[in-house]
Formats: C-alpha cells, sequence, structure tokens
C-alpha cells in the first residue's frame, strides 16, 4: 500500500539522481577539458618564452658578431688545405708515437751489436756474473756474503767458486765447469789486476742511462760472457774478482755496490731465463 | 418525488443560449490556456535542454580560443639548416593620447625629451598641445626605455605590445629576405615574392625555408666587404649556387641595408646588384661561347688552331688583346689567356642566329627565373645585333646580365649541360626539384672542365686557385659605359668559379664594380688582380662546410688540354 503511493516519488528521485549523475559526470568531463587547456596554453607560453629567448640569443650572437670577434679579438682564419684530414688513418700518421722502452720485450733488444765488445774481454766475464747477481734476489744476498770471505786462500776460492757461480746464475752445471777448469790458473797478482775494470765499467753503464736502455746494458755486460768463455784467462779473473783475495777490502767493496744500482734497473726482467740460455750457448761452444 | 427532473423541466430558451456560449467560451479559454501554456513549456524546454546540452557539452567561462599551437602573426623566415633570417616578436610600444593626458604637460614633454632625445622638449609640448587624440612616440623601444617611461606614471602615455619583425643577422642576405613595411607587409626580396605565404594564418605556422646557407652567406660577404672596402669598390655582388639543384646557397649585394630599419637605407644600399642589377661581365662569357661553338662542332677541341694576330680588325672596327699572342694559338690558349681576338673568331664562325637561339636556351635574354620579384632584363644589342655585336657578345661585351644568370649558366654548364632554374626556396620535401632542360650535350659539359681549370693553374685567374679545392673558372674585366664610351680606366671585374673541376658542385660569381689599384696589384685593376683572390679565400672557407674534402691529388684530366698550350711562359694575370 505504502510503496504503491510512494512510487512516483521513487521514480522522481531516481530520475533525479540519475540526471545528478549524468551531470557530475560532464562536469568532471568539462573540468578536466579545462585543465588540459590550461596545460595546453602553458605550453604556448613556454613556446612563445623559449621563441623570445632563441631570437635575443641569435641576435646577439649573430654571425657578424662572431665574425668580429674571430677575426678581430681571436685572429682566427680558416682552416688550410692542409689541415683537413680524411680519416682515422692520416690523423693517426700525424701522431709520431714516443719512443718507449719495453722491458718486456729483451728479444728484439738482444741483438743489439754491443758497443765495446773487443777491448775488455777478459774484464767483461767478471761483469757477465756481476750482472747476473743482480737478477734476483737471492742473488744480491749470496754477493754479500761472499766480501767476508776475502781473506781466503787461493785454493779455497777455486773450490768455493763453481758453487759461488753455480748459486749466482741459478745455474749450476756448467757455470761450476768453467770455474773448475779455468780458475786454478792463476793467482795472486793477475787476479787483482781486474779489480779496477769491472768498477770502470759498471760506472760508465750506470752514467749513461738514457742513452742504453737498461736492456742493452744488461747485455752488453752480459755478452762477453759467451766470448769471454773461450779466452783462457777470463773465468779465472772471474774468481778473483768474486773473492778479491790480494786486495784491501775498498777495492772489494766497489763491486759489490755497484752490482746493486744495475739490479734496481730491472728486477722484474724474465733475465735468469735468457741467461741461462746465454750460458748455455757458451758451453755448447766451448 | 416533487422534486421536477431537469429532463423534465425544460430550461428557458435563453438560459440554454447562455449556457451554450458559457461553454463555447470556455473551450476557447480552455484552448487559449493550453497553447499559452505549450509555448511556456516550450520556452523552458529550449532552455532546458540548451543548459543541459551546454553544460553537458559546452565550453566553460575561461575557455581560450585556438591556443593549441603557437602561430606568429607572421610566418618565420629561416635558412636551409633551421636558422632564423626574419622572425615576429612582440614589440614594445610607446604612444601617447595627448587628451587624456591630466599631468603638467610641459613637465610631462621635458621628461620625454630626456628619455627620448630624438625631439626636444619644445617638439613633444607642441605635440601634446596639438589636440590630436593618438601619436606613436617609439616602436619596436627597449625594455629599459618602457620601464622608465612607465615611471612618469602619466595615464596619457600607453605602452603597448605590437607584432614587429625582426632579422636577428641585421644585414646578413639583407636583399635577399628584404624587409617589411610599417604594415607589416612586405616590402622586398623574399618578404615580398612569399608575402601571401607569410601572412596566410593556414601557412604561417610552418617557417619558410630558404636555400640561403647563413654560414656561406657571411662567408661570402664578409671576404666580399672586405675586398670591396680594400678596393674601395662603389659595390659588389656575389652568388654561390648549388649546381645540381640551382638553388642559391648565398647570394649578396653591396652595400647592404639593415632590413631592421629599412628606412634608414640609400637607394643604392636598396638596389639588389645580384639580380635586379644588369652588368656586362666581360671575358666570363667565354666560356659559354666555346661552348656553343663545340656543341655545334665549330670547335672540335682545345687543340684547334687560330690565327691571332696583335690587332683584328672586323666589320670596320679593331679587336685588341690586353696581351695579344701575335702567332697561331689553340683554344685552350685562348681560354688560358682570354684572347678576345681568339674568340672573337670563334663567335664569328658561330653566327649571330645560333648565338641568339643558345643564349635564348641558356636564358640570357629574359629576366632570371628566380622567385623575388626584383629582376632585372637583361640588356641585348637587340635590333643592331649583327656579325661584330655577335664578335663582342662572344667575348662578353655588348650583353649585359645579372650576376645570378651569370651564375645558373656556369651551373647549366657544368651541370652536364642541364639547366635549372635558380631558386631561392631549400629543395625538399615541399618544393622538388624542377624539371631541367638539356642545353649543352654531356660531352661539351665535360670538356669545358678541364678548360676551366687550366685557367685558373696556368692563365688569368691564379689568384683564385685554393690549393686541394680544385678551382676552375674565368676571371672577366669589363671596361663600364660611361657617358656612352666605354672607359679605358674604370673597370667592372668579375670571377665565375666552379668547385671542385673533377665533379662540379658549386659555381660561386663574384663582382666587384669600379675597383681601384692598390700597391699590391702593381696599379691593376683587372679581375685576375682584386676577385680572383676573393674566390680562393671565400672557397677555402666554404668548401669544408659544403662538404668538399681538400685533395692535392685530384684534377680534372688535364691531359686533354695542356698539349695544346704553348711554352708556360711566366705571366702576370693583367688579362681580363
Amino acid at each position: 500500500m505504502s510503496s504503491r503511493s510512494f512510487r512516483s516519488v521513487f521514480m522522481v528521485a531516481s530520475c533525479a539522481g540519475a540526471a545528478l549523475s549524468c551531470y557530475l559526470v560532464s562536469l568532471r568531463v568539462a573540468s578536466e577539458r579545462a585543465a588540459l587547456e590550461d596545460v595546453e596554453s602553458k605550453i604556448v607560453v613556454a613556446q612563445r618564452d623559449m621563441r623570445v629567448l632563441q631570437t635575443e640569443i641569435g641576435t646577439r650572437g649573430r654571425l657578424s658578431q662572431l665574425e668580429r670577434w674571430n677575426a678581430g679579438a681571436f685572429a682566427l682564419s680558416a682552416p688550410a688545405a692542409d689541415q683537413i684530414l680524411k680519416g682515422s688513418f692520416e690523423l693517426a700518421q700525424l701522431a709520431q708515437p714516443e719512443r718507449k722502452l719495453d722491458f718486456q720485450a729483451p728479444v728484439v733488444l738482444a741483438s743489439a751489436p754491443a758497443p765495446e765488445p773487443q777491448k775488455e774481454l777478459d774484464v767483461e766475464q767478471t761483469n757477465a756474473s756481476v750482472s747476473a747477481a743482480p737478477s734476483s734476489p737471492r742473488a744480491l744476498l749470496h754477493e754479500a756474503s761472499l766480501k767476508t770471505e776475502t781473506r781466503e786462500d787461493l785454493a779455497q776460492t777455486a773450490a768455493i767458486l763453481p758453487v759461488a757461480a753455480a748459486r749466482s746464475t741459478d745455474k749450476p752445471a756448467i757455470a761450476a765447469k768453467l770455474a773448475k777448469s779455468k780458475s786454478v790458473g792463476k793467482p795472486g797478482l793477475a787476479a787483482a789486476q781486474p779489480m779496477k775494470k769491472p768498477v770502470e765499467l759498471a760506472n760508465r753503464t750506470a752514467k749513461k742511462p738514457g742513452e742504453k736502455s737498461p736492456a742493452i746494458m744488461l747485455q752488453t755486460t752480459r755478452r762477453p760472457a759467451k766470448t769471454a768463455g773461450a779466452g783462457e784467462g777470463a773465468a779465472m779473473r772471474k774468481a778473483p774478482v768474486k773473492k778479491s783475495v790480494d786486495k784491501p777490502i775498498i777495492a772489494a767493496a766497489k763491486p759489490v755496490t755497484k752490482p746493486v744500482r744495475l739490479a734496481k734497473v730491472d728486477p722484474l726482467a724474465p733475465l735468469p731465463a735468457k741467461h741461462s740460455g746465454n750460458s748455455k750457448g757458451t758451453a755448447t761452444e766451448r | 418525488m416533487n422534486a421536477p427532473s431537469p429532463a423534465l423541466v425544460a430550461p428557458r430558451p435563453e438560459r440554454l443560449r447562455l449556457v451554450g456560449q458559457r461553454r463555447q467560451l470556455l473551450a476557447l479559454m480552455h484552448q487559449r490556456l493550453m497553447f499559452a501554456m505549450l509555448v511556456y513549456a516550450g520556452i523552458v524546454a529550449i532552455i532546458a535542454l540548451r543548459l543541459l546540452y551546454l553544460a553537458a557539452f559546452g565550453d566553460h567561462a575561461g575557455r581560450k580560443e585556438e591556443l593549441t599551437a603557437f602561430v606568429p602573426e607572421r610566418g618565420d623566415v629561416v635558412d636551409r639548416d633551421g636558422v632564423p633570417l626574419a622572425r615576429t616578436i612582440d614589440a614594445w610600444t610607446i604612444s601617447i593620447h595627448p587628451n587624456k593626458v591630466i599631468g603638467d604637460k610641459l613637465e610631462l614633454a621635458q621628461k620625454l625629451a630626456r628619455l627620448m632625445p630624438e625631439h626636444s622638449a619644445e617638439q613633444y609640448f607642441a605635440l601634446l598641445r596639438s589636440g590630436k587624440t593618438f601619436f606613436y612616440l617609439r616602436r619596436r623601444a627597449s625594455p629599459e626605455l618602457v620601464e622608465a617611461v612607465n615611471a612618469i606614471g602619466e595615464p596619457g602615455l600607453a605602452i603597448d605590445r605590437e607584432p614587429d619583425r625582426l632579422y636577428p643577422q641585421t644585414t646578413l642576405a639583407a636583399h635577399v629576405l628584404g624587409f617589411t613595411n610599417i604594415d607589416g607587409r612586405g616590402g622586398a626580396g623574399v618578404e615580398r615574392a612569399f608575402d601571401a605565404y607569410l601572412s596566410n594564418a593556414q601557412t604561417r605556422g610552418q617557417p619558410l625555408v630558404l636555400s640561403i646557407s647563413s654560414k656561406i652567406q657571411q662567408a661570402l660577404e664578409a671576404e666580399l666587404g672586405a675586398a670591396m672596402q680594400h678596393f674601395s669598390a662603389i659595390g659588389a655582388a656575389g652568388v654561390v649556387m648549388d649546381v645540381h639543384t640551382g638553388e642559391v646557397l648565398a647570394m649578396t649585394s653591396m652595400p647592404a641595408f639593415n632590413p631592421n630599419a629599412p628606412g634608414q637605407g640609400t637607394p643604392d644600399q636598396m638596389f639588389n646588384r645580384a639580380t635586379l642589377g644588369v652588368f656586362e661581365l666581360g671575358s666570363t662569357f667565354k666560356p659559354f661561347t666555346l661552348a656553343m661553338a663545340m656543341d655545334s662542332g665549330i670547335v672540335s677541341g682545345p687543340g684547334k688552331m687560330y690565327n691571332c694576330p696583335e690587332v683584328l680588325p672586323a666589320y670596320g672596327h679593331l679587336i685588341h688583346d690586353t696581351h695579344p699572342f701575335g702567332r697561331q694559338c689553340s683554344v685552350a690558349e685562348i681560354m688560358m689567356e682570354s684572347s678576345n681576338i681568339g674568340m672573337a673568331q670563334i663567335a664569328d664562325q658561330l653566327g649571330t642566329e645560333r648565338q641568339k637561339s643558345w643564349l635564348k636556351k641558356m636564358g640570357f635574354l629574359d629576366r632570371v627565373e628566380i622567385e623575388l620579384k626584383e629582376k632585372g632584363r637583361p640588356l641585348t644589342p637587340g635590333a643592331r645585333w649583327g656579325p661584330f655585336e655577335t664578335m663582342t657578345i662572344g667575348f662578353g661585351q655588348g650583353i649585359a646580365v645579372a650576376p645570378l644568370q651569370l651564375a645558373m649558366g656556369y651551373a647549366t654548364l657544368f651541370d652536364g649541360g642541364v639547366y635549372h632554374p635558380p631558386t631561392i626556396l631549400k629543395i625538399g620535401p615541399g618544393h622538388p626539384l624542377a624539371a631541367g632542360r638539356r642545353v649543352f650535350t654531356a660531352d661539351t659539359s665535360y670538356r669545358m672542365r678541364s678548360l676551366l681549370r687550366l685557367v685558373v693553374m696556368r692563365g688569368t685567374g691564379r689568384k683564385a686557385d685554393a690549393p686541394g679545392y680544385r678551382i676552375g673558372g674565368k676571371t672577366g674585366t669589363a671596361q663600364k659605359l660611361i657617358d656612352g664610351h666605354y672607359s679605358k680606366t674604370i673597370n667592372l671585374t668579375s670571377f665565375a668559379g666552379v668547385f671542385p673541376m673533377d665533379d662540379p658542385r658549386y659555381v660561386i660569381v663574384v663582382m666587384l664594380d669600379e675597383p681601384k689599384a692598390t700597391p699590391e696589384t702593381y696599379g691593376f685593376t683587372t679581375a685576375g688582380w682584386n676577385v680572383a683572390p676573393v674566390v680562393s679565400r671565400t672557397v677555402s672557407r666554404i668548401a669544408p662546410m659544403l662538404g668538399v674534402s681538400p685533395d692535392m691529388n685530384r684534377e680534372p684530366n688535364m691531359a686533354e688540354v695542356l698539349p695544346f698550350v704553348q711554352e708556360a711562359k711566366k705571366q702576370d694575370s693583367s688579362k681580363d
């Protein structure tokens, strides 16, 4: 009964509600659209501002102004034809690489001729051992121990030498053989004599490191080892240097300090292996 | 039951009539009421529907019109790389309404005179008291001035923003761009030629893209301006054109005006020498004569010999050479040393009619085909065009064309002989390349390369050479016609060059009007001394920008011409 009498009211209310919700949707759409238009108009205003700024920059930096600065203030001119390169190849040609020593590549330098090979043949045999010594820290230790034995007998020297040589070069058999066979021959004065020369040589090589690569230096001192093996007195004199029997301590001390310097130059080079190869060569030659 | 039933009681007749009338009346009133109600309901319904419609689809109160994209008042003009050359900006305008001034007019006049000293305080005062309603005080005022004027606080002063045309590059390409007048209509150049496009609301949103390249234009203007100043010339013109498309990459005329203030330009400055001015350009015409002769089968090749005496008598006149051969000389030598006598004989063999038809085909007898409105009509002998005139036209005297036309001729000659009308608009999607028409054969075009390169390598144009860029070209020194006579001293020098000559891509034409001799030219005023170096310097600057890479090892096939050049004796480049 009641629902029947209120039906018209419900109808009106639902109609009004539907109309209202429709209206709300449309209002919502309208407000979204208005917001969109606001953004659009902001974009347009920003575009206009950008244009104004671009125009100002363009006017201030106009080409005639730049030309005035270029020609007048900076004195710049257009590049000449030979200043324009076609590609990376021409560019690379321009850049001359700076010559740098490559310690890792001793193979190439090993074939370089020695500067003074003939004169000091006898001396350099000693150098061979001297330079061989610095190749490893262990060898250095060994040199120091040698100095303490300076007062020993010649006979003893001959007996000890093979051990020393074997230790210093890390290569026992051949060097030991060499020392045994040759070193016994001459004692005393002759043994003392060459003491100065290794020092000289060490000085010389140390003085001009700029000219010679360390690798070459090592090579020059090492190389005679091949040839010196042939000479009679060379191996024999090697022993006195190490032992420095008759000389005062000062003279004996010198060769010990010099190799230390050489050793500083290249402690990392793969010399021991190389050296052993060399001395192996000498061994076969002999 | 005593009550009479209505049916039994007969109403009185008058009463009956009354009832009938009332009923009729009532019905009528009901009808009218109903009608009025329907009308009102209809109106209400219309209003309601309209409201609903507006609520659903209508615009809101703050809606702005058509602001979805920025459209300038007048379209931009940009160069081929998009650099703006002309723009419309909102400029400040200061104006005054003398009737609305409420303060002390004398004081106001003094303040105005202090801020804008182009008029005196008396003039401002007279203006304020003139009784007129409106005056412009300053257009395109600076912001500082606007601020100062605003600080006066006089309600009669009006400060507005008005669209104004700005040319950011000032004088750059002034003659190409032209200017707009006070109403914003184009007055010259592109502004005038494309006025409809630039002002149409449909099209002005898109900028007008010119074929001009501002960098190349600047290089040309700087070098040409320096030469003009150095040689005290009264004018100059220059054109750089793309051989294959006919696009004008740079075009200048000097002295130039500032399009931002066109009213200050003198008539001489406003005159476009590159398109409107026609000049007898002299020997730069010789390659055309030779190409015509080659195409007509008169000259078989650069080795053909002609007798070149000291002086050539022809049709009652004498033709001279600046440095006569006095012997037999080959066509290559005639070109190299720019011999009038040799070229006159070639032109004579060609004949008047054939020369006319060739010149017509090349477009030298009509106004130059370009979009600009400032176009000069070439001057020819007209009815007097006889055999002698044919000879003089053969070496470039007696016909006056615009420098742009000369560039167009060279572009035709070196684009394999195909003519493309020159254009100031960039060739692109909106502006396709116009169909060309063949003028010369490709073979002739090819053979001219080494001949013109020879002129620069060995001949009169040596100073035009830019190492590595293979310039070929021809100098031209024409005597100016003053009071009906050719002056012996006043010249008009020009150089038409093409580079790189082994594969021609660009044409450059430069011209100096009345250059004076300087110590370093040893008193000469010929083209080899004054315009040729301009070409060399300009090409060195623009060629890398144009993508022409320098190469010392490339040349056109010089073996075609070098065998026909006798001993390469040391020459000065004083001939035309």
